[in-house]
């Protein structure tokens, strides 16, 4: 999981990066590195906080199946899109 | 208490960093302001004891030493801290000259200064181990639209002054206008430069001309004016960054204030500039803790100082339009006695 150079981050990996992230209790995340926020819904938050305990997609997908109730199936998508769009904006890999 | 002659007091919309310096040294110093223009507004803030007006550096040396001359006189100003663009390369060619006349800089080498010009840039960073957006120099349109074609530099490109300006062009057209029009207000060679797409991110530090950084506060701007003059920013804590300016600090044993601009994205993070003084927007680092003027003031009167490299997150930078009134006979002196 190392990343390059890449976004001043020198040789720092991607899973240290999302530990970076500052989590408020307004659900804003932000990233002290590079000076950016990300508004956050609490899901998202919750999804965050689990990767930066390593948990892995589907153990996440598992826990908050059975935290809110709903199929992993139903769950699955939007999980999935969260992440993505965490690697899209350099957090995750 | 040291006198301190700053210069830079033109605190509009495209601010100089003179009257943020001022207020960083208030508190330690006595100072002297040094003015360009009776329309400088730094002139009537009553953030130094007195303004005189200077020559403009285009006038050459000869005209500056006799003005520091009857500065060191009448007020025995003991130092100066210079913070505009046009003035340094005066102030720093001649800095033995000046700091004979029992008045003291802290400035870069000429050498140094020389060698983080736009076009020199490139080798610079490569020792840094820092990427530099490929840049051509050209003196002419024809080579202009040569580059183009030979190099298939594909739109938007940069189109920079050596010294100052640079603009977005986004076709040839532009370019040529762009190159027009610096190349008549800031001379020759034009640089040609690849867009790099990212953010901008900001450093300012001192160094102590022995190869150590100071100091240093990184920012990202949040917002900025039409000229691209930051509104509101944040710190940040970039480590890539801070080693980069330890790296050049120690590289060239850099004495005095810098700043560094830098773009980053997903792949990789690219020097822009190197400013030989400090930005306007210095007094957020002293805001935050860490003065960097006083450490100027310090490094030149040879007190030891401590590295201060910490600061807090998160903590936001806000500029805002201020007013006040004073007495236009304010003016006029200034203007008829080049004093106040």
């Amino acid at each position: 999981m190392n990343v390059n150079a890449a976004s001043g981050m020198g040789q720092m990996t991607q899973m240290q990066i999302i530990n970076q992230l500052i989590l408020d209790e307004n659900n804003m995340a932000f990233h002290p590195m590079m000076g950016n926020s990300y508004q956050l819904n609490g899901i998202g938050k919750e999804v965050i906080n689990l990767l930066k305990q390593y948990k892995t997609k589907n153990e996440i997908l598992e826990q908050l199946s059975n935290e809110y109730n709903i199929s992993k199936d139903e769950l699955f998508i939007d999980i999935s899109d969260f992440i993505s769009k965490l690697k899209i904006y350099g957090l995750y890999n | 208490m040291y006198k301190v002659a700053i210069s830079g007091l033109n605190n509009t919309d495209n601010p100089a960093p003179g009257i943020p310096v001022a207020k960083s040294l208030k508190d330690d110093c006595s100072l002297i302001g040094l003015s360009y223009d009776t329309n400088e507004p730094g002139n009537y803030q009553n953030m130094v004891e007195k303004v005189y007006l200077m020559p403009y550096p285009s006038l050459g040396f000869d005209e500056l030493r006799n003005r520091l001359e009857y500065l060191k006189e009448k007020e025995n100003i003991t130092s100066i801290i210079p913070n505009l663009d046009a003035e340094l390369p005066l102030y720093i060619k001649y800095q033995n000259e000046i700091n004979n006349m029992g008045i003291r800089l802290c400035l870069p080498s000429n050498e140094n200064f020389e060698l983080r010009n736009k076009n020199r840039l490139d080798k610079l960073s490569q020792s840094l181990n820092i990427t530099y957006p490929k840049t051509y120099e050209i003196s002419s349109i024809s080579e202009l639209e040569k580059i183009i074609d030979d190099e298939n530099l594909e739109f938007p490109i940069m189109v920079k002054g050596n010294y100052y300006k640079a603009y977005k062009a986004e076709n040839l057209e532009s370019a040529k206008e762009s190159f027009n029009k610096i190349s008549v207000e800031w001379g020759f060679p034009i640089l040609i430069q690849k867009v790099v797409f990212g953010e901008e991110i900001n450093l300012v530090g001192v160094g102590d001309g022995k190869g150590e950084l100071k100091g240093a506060v990184a920012i990202k701007k949040l917002t900025t004016t039409d000229i691209g003059k930051i509104w509101t920013g944040i710190t940040i804590q970039n480590e890539k960054l801070m080693q980069i300016a330890k790296n050049f600090v120690k590289l060239t044993s850099w004495k005095g204030p810098f700043e560094l601009e830098c773009m980053v994205n997903m792949q990789n993070i690219y020097m822009i500039e190197i400013n030989p003084r400090f930005p306007a927007w210095v007094y957020f680092a002293t805001d935050i803790g860490i003065n960097l003027p006083k450490m100027v003031v310090d490094i030149m009167y040879e007190k030891d100082i401590e590295p201060q490299l910490i600061y807090p997150s998160n903590k936001m930078y806000v500029r805002v339009v201020d007013e006040f009134v004073t007495d236009f006979t304010d003016f006029i002196k200034l203007l008829s006695t080049k004093e106040l």
